[in-house]
């Protein structure tokens, strides 16, 4: 009995048959009325903060100059940003329009580019007021571009946690400025954050 | 038809179905187990969780074993009341107002006892409330209500006693950032639950 012929047919029967099989493993449902473009989950939230840029800028630089200023701001100041952003948030949510919020995030890039660039120390209380109030217009804008959806304290996890992180990546570079060289990489990324948000301003305007 | 093909239809068609659960929280698992996951896996109730357990690990001994008692008391009153079907719509909303309080707490790095105390009969009530599976029968939402109840007060030990064993600057320092977190986190979900529920109507 010729083995090789009488498996051939065998074999393409079987093929031919678990080759649906294969494709409907790989099927996924069809739904109507996904969310697209929106996903209101942990990663949309994570991503919400850091794909905007004039966003990414200001809470770096809340991280800089937190490194910049030391103890307690270092740790202060992250502190203070996320509940200042929280409370603008939920004002946002709310659909209470705050006036001038793209000129309130471009001037906080600007300003808190400035403090670093310039090396500024004020006293903590002013820093921490001066955060505190550049995050009413962070946290609007969130606030306002939340997607209500079921999944909200996954989308605010991740979206606070990313915000964090931005705070933490900018302490992270920021502690180069214990070092001579390190400093002067430090406030040349202020300045450099300060002139991002001269551009932004000139946009808004 | 060939009985290749016969196996092979019905091959995909298993493949394509998913198991017809009768609201079932989490699809698959029922029971203990199912409560133990509805616990752990919600996180407003994880989140809540993890929180009170930071704010009573600070407390030196004696009133940290108080604030876990009083815990337990109002996890246990919680569950009768939901065993019997009390219900407390309002019951996600204290929830994550008293996680946003304690984010604020550790933020501060300020707990007083009687506040801890406080927050967690809050805590206690409020987790147990909102626990209701929806479950087939009266037998099955019991065995959950046990499994939710016994996985919030081993996570709560598990997490007060970790945390209490933590000493110095770094942990205290590291507490603030994630109470901040955790406040922003209530406070951004309480507001949109909020709006929703005005928006609905």
């Amino acid at each position: 009995m010729d083995l090789k012929a009488s498996f051939r047919p065998t074999a393409i029967k079987a093929i031919r048959c678990m080759l649906p099989l294969a494709f409907a493993a790989m099927a996924s449902p069809a739904l109507a009325h996904s969310e697209n473009g929106v996903a209101i989950d942990f990663m949309g939230g994570f991503t919400h903060p850091i794909f905007g840029p004039d966003h990414v800028i200001a809470m770096v630089a809340v991280g800089l100059w937190g490194a910049f200023l030391g103890a307690p701001a270092i740790w202060l100041l992250p502190v203070v940003f996320p509940l200042v952003m929280a409370l603008a948030g939920a004002v946002g949510v709310a659909g209470v329009p705050l006036p001038g919020v793209e000129i309130g995030i471009a001037v906080s890039a600007i300003m808190l580019g400035l403090m670093v660039a310039l090396a500024a120390k004020p006293p903590l209380w002013i820093a921490a007021v001066l955060v505190g109030a550049f995050a009413i217009f962070h946290g609007h804008a969130h606030g306002a571009e939340l997607p209500v959806g079921a999944d909200a304290v996954s989308f605010s996890m991740g979206f606070v946690i990313a915000t964090g992180m931005l705070h933490l990546g900018g302490i992270a570079f920021g502690a180069l400025s214990y070092w001579p060289s390190g400093r002067v990489a430090v406030q040349a990324a202020g300045g450099i954050i300060a002139l991002i948000g001269v551009a932004y301003l000139v946009r808004s305007l | 038809m060939t009985s290749f093909f016969r196996i092979a239809l019905i091959a995909c068609l298993l493949v394509v179905t998913t198991p017809a659960m009768a609201h079932a929280p989490i699809a698959g698992i029922g029971g203990v187990l199912g409560g133990v996951l509805h616990a752990l896996l919600i996180p407003e109730h994880a989140l809540s969780l993890v929180a009170l357990g930071l704010v009573v690990g600070r407390q030196d001994h004696a009133p940290r074993r108080w604030a876990l008692l009083i815990f337990t008391v109002a996890l246990i009153g919680g569950l009768v009341a939901t065993a019997l079907k009390i219900e407390a719509p309002m019951a996600l909303d204290v929830l994550l107002l008293a996680t946003g309080i304690l984010g604020l707490l550790m933020a501060a790095a300020w707990a007083p006892p009687i506040l801890a105390w406080l927050l967690s009969v809050l805590i206690g009530l409020a987790f147990a409330l909102d626990s209701a599976p929806d479950a087939t029968s009266p037998d099955e939402l019991n065995r959950m209500l046990i499994g939710s109840g016994l996985a919030a007060a081993v996570t709560l030990v598990i997490v007060a006693e970790s945390s209490a064993l933590l000493r110095g600057n770094a942990p205290r320092l590291v507490m603030r950032v994630l109470g901040s977190w955790t406040a922003a986190i209530a406070i951004l979900v309480l507001s949109l639950r909020v709006v929703t529920r005005f928006a609905i109507g």
